[in-house]
């Protein structure tokens, strides 16, 4: 069965219509007053976000009907939206529900982009940088990008997020927001990658993923584990207080994850698998718009 | 410690296995993560092998060659000497007699030590023995010395009342000689202590009393005899006795019934302890079943009821040729069963069924079938005639025949009495000084001779009242009648019965009890024991049916036997207070011990297996 079939291309068409409507294009909180534009032609008004150059500001509309709306020039539209996608074996695990909930949330995103008159541009990541999708524009796209990604598939060996983001970074492009689409199962950590982020002025928005054998593994006694990712393996005796202990470090993981974003006003969203991209996109939606 | 069956230690070799298996790698189930990141915090927290973890494995191991030894050992089954040194050998006693079946301990006292016996059983020591034996009517071993707990109830269950008497002290004796010389034997008796010698019973130390059933209240028949009257042929005498073996008055009703037809009632009101005997004068043509019963029922019903066989009498057809003599007319008329035809002469032809008495002149050729001579003038075929005996002086006589019943002639005259030489054959009831005959008897199948030489008209022997008391047994004889008194048995005695003449191709015969019961009987024509019998009421000797088809078409019973319980000692129910104050007898359980060795082993081998299976679940041992 596709991946993205027509249902999902509808799909999209409806979380577009929503993104733009409902939520006014602020679905991932971008600051989008940092880019500095120049253009003279005047395209459309935005709501005032803190930060935003007054100059900018309509002050006629806002003596009329009090509202603080930003004037957007055409250069300004132009925000650059990055997904790293981990293509790790681990997000290949459980029969790969992480992973297709991991494209499809990025096609979704990247198709409200796309919409938005937003470049994109998707790089797949495992250790290092697989493959990417160059930056691109406009919602005649979308087919190009939704056949990179269905042709993608879990690779690598253990996920080195700190090597793959110091690849992407080097590249000659404009700073933008970066979305990072993962499990961060990394066994070296994920926050230096995604401080590397920071630091070179990218806007991290993390998308965790995990799938609910994850959370609580259900095997007991005498197994030998084994890691997908490096097919390394380990013999060992799961008891009651094994897993009690596993998910108690799994729960920290996941607030550490959760503490390390709000620490940084970082955008996070954390999900399992039960859940499907079109609410989780929504779900997205209603927290970015109760924040703005 | 011992083993019983030691070659069972080889499945020691088990453990062998058990421990190869172990040390060998199995192949552990594969579990995919998606990452080890957490799991390597988990197992890598840990100190390395720290001293739990080097011996929760060992442990298992362990766990596992501890149930296999347990397991080994059971089969083995070890035992400690001191088991067999030990080992008990019970005798129980069951005392079975009529008391026994008294209602006073619901559902009867016999029941209640049953039950007793069977909570005994069930709480032996492995190795233990015992056996069982009943006491009543006749000691007899129901079951051999054994330690299988099914077969001893089994056995006790097979107790059957009986309405015999005690015979505790023979059963006794009996177990004494099954215990022999065990160290640890002890007889156990489950009675109500109705017999002689039951108060020193408590003071043998080999015996252990259980007293079974309360001081009950109890009226009983203890004598019930029937007899045909000696002068008057349909006459009959009843003697009763009745004991009433309560510490109150009791009012009852005693009813006599002949056939089922009331003879007489007689309302009672007995005090404490008295003993009431009757003897009645009653009068009947009919035989059959005289029954004494008394009401109400109390807590014994054998002794409430009582039988005797009265004798049945038939008419006798007699056909009298003499030349005259009016007391031998009249010694036969005075009977009123006989229908009398006197003749002077003799006939040509005799009448076929009746009894011929010839006076004087009797035929050259005697006829069939009964035939009385007196005072015979003439040879024939089973005598010859001499001259007049010189001492006619009565001074032998037969006093065990029936003919001689209540007949006294000695040292009696009989004058002119003529000397006859009976053929062989003869029985000489009466003798004379030189051992002449003066009554003889012929009987052969199908024919019976009496020959009495003497003058009637001489001598007094017709003005004695031996003379119609001879006849009359002589009427009887002829009838096969085994005289006026079939006496009633007492229930568990032995008798010795006489049995009318049979044919010798005759078919066997049977005892039949009123329960239905049938015994055979040993082929012999005259006399036979019976007994000890253990059921009150009708006894039948009858033909044994050869077929089942016979068996459908019952026969007429050639005797019948009436038995009574007939004793004081069992219509007395009190138990004897010796035996109340004594009468505990310990459980029989001593220990914890009370299952074999291997049992325990098992148990604890079951116990390490769950202990095992626990620990396993819980992921305590690997």
């Amino acid at each position: 069965m596709p991946l993205f079939d027509s249902n999902f291309l509808k799909q999209l068409e409806y979380l577009s219509l929503v993104s733009r409507r409902v939520f006014r294009g602020s679905l991932l909180a971008q600051r989008r007053t940092m880019q500095f534009g120049s253009g003279i032609e005047f395209a459309e008004y935005r709501e005032y976000s803190a930060g935003d150059d007054l100059r900018y500001l309509d002050w006629n509309i806002y003596a009329r009907h009090g509202e603080l709306l930003l004037k957007r020039f055409q250069e300004e539209e132009d925000l650059h939206v990055y997904f790293l996608l981990d293509c790790s074996r681990s997000m290949g695990f459980a029969g790969g529900k992480k992973f297709d909930l991991a494209r499809q949330l990025t096609a979704a995103l990247a198709y409200i982009a796309l919409a938005d008159l937003d470049r994109i541009s998707v790089i797949a990541f495992g250790d290092r940088i697989v493959d990417s999708f160059p930056l691109t524009r406009g919602k005649a796209r979308i087919l190009p990008l939704l056949d990179f990604l269905e042709n993608l598939e879990p690779q690598g060996s253990d996920t080195d997020l700190a090597q793959s983001v110091g690849e992407f970074v080097r590249r000659k492009q404009r700073m933008g927001l970066a979305v990072v689409v993962s499990d961060l199962f990394a066994p070296r950590g994920y926050q230096p990658g995604i401080d590397l982020l920071r630091h070179r002025r990218y806007e991290p928005h993390l998308i965790q993923l995990h799938d609910p054998s994850e959370a609580e593994p259900d095997f007991l006694g005498d197994i030998e584990l084994y890691d997908v990712e490096n097919n390394s393996s380990r013999k060992v005796t799961v008891t009651e207080n094994n897993l009690r202990m596993y998910r108690r470090l799994f729960a920290e993981h996941q607030h550490g994850v959760s503490r390390y974003c709000r620490d940084y006003g970082l955008g996070c969203t954390q999900a399992s698998t039960k859940i499907g991209f079109e609410d989780l996109v929504l779900r997205m939606m209603r927290v970015a718009g109760a924040l703005t | 410690m011992s083993f019983a069956t030691p070659f069972a230690l080889a499945w020691a070799a088990l453990t062998v296995p058990i421990v190869v298996f172990y040390i060998l790698k199995i192949r552990l189930r594969q579990a995919p993560v998606s990452t080890t990141i957490f799991w390597q915090q988990i197992f890598d927290e840990k100190p390395p092998r720290s001293l739990w973890q080097q011996l929760r494995h060992w442990l298992s191991l362990l766990v596992q060659l501890l149930w296999c030894i347990l397991l080994v050992l059971a089969l083995a089954e070890p035992y400690f000497n001191w088991e067999i040194l030990q080992a008990r050998r019970l005798i129980l006693v069951i005392d079975n007699s009529a008391s026994m079946n008294a209602t006073d301990v619901s559902p009867t006292r016999l029941d209640a030590a049953k039950k007793a016996a069977r909570r005994l059983v069930t709480s032996l020591r492995f190795r233990d023995e015992v056996a069982v034996i009943t006491a009543g009517t006749q000691p007899q071993v129901v079951c051999g010395l054994t330690g299988h707990e099914r077969t001893l109830l089994t056995a006790i269950s097979s107790v059957t009342k009986s309405d015999g008497p005690t015979l505790v002290p023979d059963a006794i004796e009996l177990a004494k000689r099954l215990l022999g010389e065990a160290k640890h034997g002890q007889v156990v008796v489950y009675s109500d202590g109705g017999f002689a010698g039951s108060e020193r019973l408590a003071e043998d130390k080999l015996v252990q009393l259980e007293a079974i059933g309360t001081t009950a209240p109890n009226v009983g028949i203890t004598n019930f005899q029937v007899r045909r009257s000696l002068l008057d042929p349909v006459g009959y005498e009843i003697l009763v006795e009745i004991v009433n073996a309560s510490a109150e008055a009791t009012p009852c009703r005693l009813d006599l019934d002949l056939n089922g037809n009331p003879v007489d009632v007689f309302p009672l009101n007995l005090k404490p302890g008295e003993v009431w005997s009757q003897t009645l004068e009653k009068t009947s043509v009919e035989g059959g079943h005289l029954t004494a019963h008394l009401t109400p029922d109390d807590a014994l019903a054998a002794d409430n009821k009582a039988a005797a066989i009265l004798p049945k009498r038939t008419t006798q057809k007699v056909q009298l040729f003499s030349p005259g003599n009016l007391f031998l007319q009249k010694a036969l008329e005075a009977n009123s069963l006989v229908e009398l035809k006197a003749a002077k002469e003799l006939p040509k032809q005799f009448t076929a069924g009746s009894i011929h008495v010839f006076h004087r002149h009797v035929p050259k050729q005697l006829p069939a079938g009964q035939v009385l001579v007196i005072d015979p003038i003439e040879s024939c075929d089973y005598w010859q005639v001499a001259g007049p005996l010189e001492n006619p002086i009565v001074t032998k006589q037969d006093i065990d025949s029936p003919l001689m019943r209540h007949v006294r002639l000695d040292n009696i005259i009989l004058p002119q009495a003529r000397k006859l030489t009976p053929q062989a054959g003869s029985h000489t009831l009466v003798s004379a000084v030189e051992g002449e005959p003066l009554y003889f008897s012929f009987e052969e199948p199908g024919r019976k001779v009496l020959v009495l030489t003497v003058n009637l008209d001489e001598g007094d022997l017709t003005f004695r009242t031996a003379f119609p008391i001879m006849v009359t047994n002589a009427l009887g004889w002829f009838a096969s009648q085994s005289g006026e008194l079939r006496e009633s048995l007492v229930a568990g005695a032995i008798s010795e019965i006489e049995l009318p003449s049979r044919e010798k191709s005759a078919p066997p015969l049977s005892l039949r009890s009123p329960g239905g019961k049938e015994r055979p009987l040993p082929r012999i024509n005259s006399k036979v024991s019976v007994g000890p019998l253990d059921e009150v009421g009708i006894w039948t000797i009858a033909e044994h049916p050869r077929d089942a088809a016979a068996k459908d078409q019952p026969k007429e019973p050639i005797l019948e036997l009436a038995c009574n319980l007939a004793t004081k000692a069992e219509s007395n129910l009190n138990v004897p207070e010796s035996w109340q104050t004594t009468s505990v007898v310990p459980v029989a359980a001593a220990s914890w011990f009370v299952r074999p060795i291997w049992f325990y082993l098992a148990a604890c081998a079951w116990l390490v297996a769950i202990g095992e299976w626990f620990l396993y679940q819980r992921r305590w041992i690997s």
